[in-house]
């Protein structure tokens, strides 16, 4: 369940990709981000012009990167209705993942080979 | 090119650089070992500006005596900034403390509190091993290929790469962008 939902803060700006990913980075467990609030099909459909398309653009990259992020099992992304086509998009932080670690000599040792 | 000083001429420039550097070293309260170095730099400093020299203007001694003038005043500057920032009497590391057991003054230093840190330069061994392992988490998180491209471009900048074959420039700016992110969210901050 999801306690609390954390809002950055939108008036001047949407969150971008970065701002994401440094979220991600950061976040405990169970921490949740609204990380859009509309109605993504609709909002990154190019024919739809429901946004400037710098601003659709930003608007790809950001729920691609949401995406990568849940394939990397980084976060859950989930969303929840308002009203009509109204939706918040939701990034659940997971637990990160054991990795294995890549050795950094090693990789400077063939690098340098 | 100015012809070389005749030996009149270098003896004039020792004498006055024998006088400035005695002259600084009482007024500064240095010790007599530095004598010899201050000497050194004043001399550096006035055969250095020879060139400039113009005997229609005055004589070499006189040339010489403003040029170490200045130059002492810099020294100057440079001894009294030392002394705020580290105090007036140096003291050695190596210095037994009284009543410690043969402890040295430096084994009560720690990391936090060296050069290094006071010049903020990372000093703490445990937080170095630390972000090293977070760097090696986080290159696990990469794809091989970024993570080989990273290696290389901690030798290399990009265009270097470029020059080298390696891909395109709009490439590996892509690929850098994505690096930079995905490290991002496995909680590394670039630099």
């Amino acid at each position: 369940m999801i306690s609390t939902v954390t809002k950055l803060p939108t008036a001047h700006r949407r969150i971008d990709e970065t701002d994401l990913c440094g979220w991600i980075g950061q976040a405990a467990p169970g921490e949740a981000l609204e990380y859009y609030r509309g109605f993504l099909a609709m909002d990154t459909f190019s024919q739809a012009k429901r946004l400037a398309e710098r601003e659709r653009a930003e608007l790809v990259r950001l729920a691609r990167r949401a995406w990568w992020a849940s394939e990397q099992r980084l976060i859950h992304l989930v969303q929840r209705r308002h009203g009509a086509d109204d939706y918040s998009y939701l990034a659940i932080a997971r637990a990160k993942p054991q990795q294995a670690s890549a050795s950094l000599s090693s990789l400077l040792l063939a690098e340098v080979a | 090119m100015q012809s070389p000083i005749s030996r009149a001429d270098l003896q004039t420039l020792l004498y006055e650089a024998d006088g400035a550097a005695r002259r600084l070293i009482r007024k500064l309260r240095l010790s007599k070992d530095d004598l010899a170095d201050v000497r050194q730099e004043l001399l550096v400093d006035v055969i250095a500006r020879l060139p400039a020299f113009d005997p229609k203007r005055g004589s070499l001694g006189a040339f010489a005596g403003i040029v170490m003038a200045n130059r002492a005043a810099r020294i100057a500057h440079k001894v009294k900034r030392e002394r705020r920032l580290y105090g007036a009497v140096p003291t050695s590391l190596d210095e037994t403390l009284p009543k410690g057991d043969g402890a040295t003054r430096g084994d009560f230093v720690s990391e936090e509190d060296g050069l290094s840190a006071y010049f903020g330069q990372p000093a703490d061994a445990f937080a170095d091993v630390e972000r090293r392992l977070d760097v090696e988490r986080g290159l696990g998180a990469l794809d091989p290929d970024d993570a080989r491209l990273s290696a290389a471009l901690s030798q290399s900048n990009i265009d270097e790469l470029v020059d080298r074959g390696h891909a395109a420039r709009s490439s590996l700016y892509r690929r850098v962008k994505n690096i930079r992110l995905a490290l991002l969210a496995a909680g590394l901050k670039a630099a």
